[in-house]
């Protein structure tokens, strides 16, 4: 009943960890998949070279969410592929997460992480606390077109592009990826916010301004669903904000064939992925449904 | 939710040359184990075990880097955030405990002898240091009326050598039904071993680079065993280390590459 599929890959359920969750080393992936129940992995962010990222304060909580600046922190690609053999040992799709300063870095390491055995490579143009890489390429049609067509010609692999809602016109983005080969879209990030210390008067994050994300940026997340999900062919992944089974329900209505679970691993612990897949059964049983599939899209038509 | 509290510096106390313990206004009751995030504004956020768990909470922090050198500079009055005490604390079992801890890691143990004396329980704790005058809570523990022994590298005070050369001589004559050790990782691999022979079950805190400290970012998950030492730890239990890899051999840094200890892989 909660199997999906999703560009030729089938999940188990529609449940996956979204990037830049516990996505850092194989161990922490692997817990995700056999003890929380996910129905797919996406790592963390993987560049060309080691990162530190920013320094700490790296997360701040608020009211409805997380504001935090890693700044795409991660061990370099060369050293990443001990950790996807651990992650893949949780027997199910692992999905490599990959970020560049260039089209070329997006592309090397795409195809470094396919030869490691991912079953799709998700391009992070979505990231907001790095300069000129992630959201950088996801601002623009252009850019963000030329990275997934410079991607699509050194992997075999489905490629999903992971979009921002900073973008002007995230619909003619989503529409430009498709254009240019993406074989799915997740939509969204985090959303570029900040958090001021009253008694210091300071930024708390180490960055000064972060990513948002958590139950807050639900309804931005699922209006851009909606939206692209309307104008592109190709599947969409929901992303942002999702905690529960209804959540995971609206997305689907909106025309996601998956979601992404993240910040709510905060409030739900890591089993939040169980969790959710076990309300999304509730409702489809409840509502005579047999399958996620035929909710898919139905707040469109 | 774990808000930031930004609060004064009440009181600071030179322990030795190189350890300060700092009192916050923070009136939070912890259990000994857990840890805060301290934030100094502008500069960095780094955990802390707590030293002082009941009443104005108290951190006991060796001057090593760049983080702590700026927070030897702070004075009485000066502002701190604070996120916390989080994590999973230490866990007592039993009547006769035994204590190992070695440098600043005799921190979340101070408190730890404190209350189980309190409760009526037998303490015997080991405390090693490089020197005798970097030997930290001695006083403490023993005016808590607990027992304690003592080992330094260069031999100025106690046995000349480790805390586990100490461990190893008391364990022929004596047993007891719980030992908690903070220190190196080195160290805390052989008490382990140690303690492991002798069939007595062992809690050790561990320390790793964190970023959130809340469970979510994944920085200081321990390999083999997927848990959390911000969130699942920083202490745990010996039957967990030990199906970790990672265990007194490696930590992460802020990348995610492995660091061995000793620089030896």
């Amino acid at each position: 009943m909660l199997e999906v599929e999703l560009c030729g890959i089938r999940l188990r359920n529609p449940t996956m960890l979204a990037s830049g969750i516990l996505g850092t080393s194989g161990a922490a992936l692997k817990r995700v998949a056999v003890s929380g129940g996910a129905g797919a992995i996406v790592t963390k962010s993987i560049g060309l070279t080691p990162r530190e990222g920013h320094r700490n304060p790296t997360v701040v909580e608020i009211s409805g969410g997380l504001i935090s600046a890693i700044g795409l922190a991660n061990p370099g690609y060369e050293e990443f592929g001990d950790e996807i053999r651990v992650a893949r040992e949780g027997g199910v799709p692992v999905i490599g997460s990959v970020y560049g300063f260039n089209f070329a870095e997006y592309a090397s390491v795409a195809e470094k992480l396919e030869s490691y055995g991912v079953d799709a490579i998700e391009l992070n143009i979505s990231y907001p606390n790095v300069g000129k890489a992630g959201a950088f390429f996801g601002y623009s049609e252009e850019l963000a077109h030329e990275v997934v067509k410079e991607v699509k010609k050194k992997v075999s692999l489905p490629v999903f592009a992971k979009l921002t809602a900073g973008a002007g016109d995230i619909v003619a983005i989503a529409k430009a990826c498709e254009e240019a080969g993406a074989d799915a879209i997740t939509a969204i990030g985090a959303l570029r916010a900040m958090k001021i210390d009253l008694v210091t008067g300071k930024p708390v994050l180490g960055n000064e301004v972060g990513g948002l994300s958590g139950p807050c940026i639900k309804p931005i997340a699922l209006r851009c669903v909606y939206e692209i999900a309307r104008e592109v062919g190709i599947p969409v992944i929901g992303c942002g904000g999702i905690a529960t089974g209804e959540d995971a329900v609206e997305f689907f209505l909106a025309g996601a064939r998956a979601v992404q679970i993240g910040t709510a691993v905060l409030y739900r612990g890591i089993t939040v992925f169980k969790k959710v897949s076990q309300e999304i059964k509730e409702y489809l049983e409840e509502n005579g449904y047999s399958s996620v599939d035929e909710i898919v899209g139905l707040a469109l038509r | 939710m774990h808000e930031m509290q930004v609060v004064e510096i009440k009181r600071i106390i030179k322990e030795t040359k190189r350890i300060k313990t700092f009192i916050l206004d923070l009136d939070v009751s912890a259990i000994p184990g857990q840890f805060v995030m301290v934030w100094l504004p502008g500069v960095d956020e780094k955990p802390m075990s707590v030293s002082y768990a009941k009443g104005d909470l108290g951190i006991t922090v060796l001057r090593l880097g760049d983080f702590t050198r700026r927070l030897f500079e702070l004075s009485p009055g000066d502002l701190l955030g604070i996120r916390g005490p989080m994590g999973r604390g230490f866990k007592v079992y039993g009547d006769r405990l035994l204590l190992v801890g070695g440098g600043v890691g005799v921190a979340p143990l101070a408190p730890l002898a404190e209350e189980a004396l309190a409760e009526g329980k037998e303490v015997t704790a080991i405390i090693g240091a490089i020197t005798k005058s970097e030997l930290l809570f001695v006083d403490r523990i023993e005016r808590a009326g607990g027992r304690v022994l003592i080992s330094t590298d260069d031999g100025s005070a106690g046995k000349k050598g480790f805390t586990t050369d100490v461990l190893r001589e008391l364990l022929e004559e004596e047993t007891f039904d719980q030992c908690f050790t903070c220190g190196p990782e080195i160290m805390m691999a052989k008490v382990l071993a140690i303690t492991g022979e002798k069939g007595i079950p062992t809690q050790a805190s561990l320390h790793r680079y964190f970023k959130c400290g809340i469970g979510i970012c994944g920085q200081c998950v321990l390999d083999g065993i997927g848990l959390r030492v911000c969130k699942e730890g920083p202490t745990f239990r010996d039957k967990e280390l030990r199906k970790s890899p990672e265990f007194g051999k490696y930590w992460r840094n802020a990348a995610g590459q492995k660091i061995y200890f000793g620089g030896k892989k």
